[in-house]
């Protein structure tokens, strides 16, 4: 139905994640899943499918001997925001 | 969350959505300024009875308090640092130029009495309330908030002030001045604002 739309970003979870990481510089999973209220494994799922279309990039650490997780949205994924975002206003415009 | 297909002007929807999420929260709480804008002007206020009143050589002296502050300021930075889960560009030029700020106070302190040739004196108050509203200006237009961006025109209008009155030990009396209308009052303000949002 919506061809167009670029698949890895037409589906919630990705979309919102990739609209959290647009607005800011750099955030945390546990800031994500917080703001998304999706569950740890299938946001876990769908960050992975993001870094590997090279719209994110993940970082992972230890802070305190606690592992953590930072995500940043790279500029081909900031490219392909947009145009998602372009195409979504065409298809409204009709 | 589900992942079935949705339509564009839901997709709209939810982008719109999450970055007011992501920028809901107001992050400053307004400590720094207190902390500061307090200090500076416990210190400057100290440093002008001493000088004015006593005629004391080494007021400047006073002035070592403020690396017990620094002290507390790194462990305070480092805290937060540690907290945070998530950086917003507006914390991270904002962080920027207070950094600017820090250094080039430095860098004047070792400059100006070279510069000056030894008379310092008649020329610091001007300098710093001129270089004291650049942060607290820029803070403001950054955090959209009036108090700071008046407070930070008011720190030059009192630059403009102390370059008139002329007398070194009245000039000094501006400096706490600038510390109530660029750190203090905002700094309560900027707090007020802070507690309203986190009930």
């Amino acid at each position: 139905m919506f061809k167009d739309l670029d698949p890895i970003l037409h589906s919630q979870l990705r979309l919102a994640v990739m609209s959290l990481l647009i607005s800011v510089k750099e955030a945390e999973f546990t800031f994500l899943k917080e703001k998304t209220n999706a569950t740890a494994g299938n946001l876990s799922v769908q960050i992975q499918k993001l870094k590997e279309a090279g719209y994110i990039d993940v970082v992972k650490q230890f802070k305190d001997n606690y592992p953590q997780t930072i995500c940043k949205i790279t500029p081909t994924g900031v490219k392909a925001f947009d145009v998602y975002v372009k195409n979504l206003q065409t298809y409204l415009a009709k | 969350m589900n992942e079935e297909n949705f339509d564009p002007k839901q997709s709209l929807l939810l982008i719109e959505s999450m970055i007011n999420r992501a920028k809901d929260k107001f992050a400053e709480d307004g400590s720094m300024y207190l902390l500061w804008g307090w200090v500076v002007f416990v210190c400057s206020l100290t440093q002008f009875v001493l000088m004015h009143f006593f005629k004391y050589p080494y007021h400047y002296i006073v002035w070592f308090a403020s690396w017990i502050v620094v002290i507390y300021q790194v462990v305070y930075i480092r805290k937060k640092i540690k907290q945070r889960r998530v950086r917003t560009y507006t914390g991270y030029i904002l962080g920027y130029v207070w950094l600017t700020f820090v250094i080039v106070i430095f860098l004047l302190a070792f400059l100006i009495g070279r510069l000056t040739e030894g008379d310092y004196y008649n020329h610091i108050s001007p300098i710093l309330l001129t270089i004291y509203g650049i942060p607290i200006f820029l803070s403001g237009i950054i955090l959209r908030f009036k108090p700071l961006v008046i407070g930070g025109i008011g720190c030059w209008i009192l630059a403009i002030a102390a370059m008139l009155i002329g007398n070194y030990d009245y000039q000094f009396l501006l400096i706490p001045l600038a510390m109530i209308i660029a750190w203090i009052i905002p700094g309560y303000l900027l707090r007020a604002k802070y507690k309203l949002q986190s009930q």
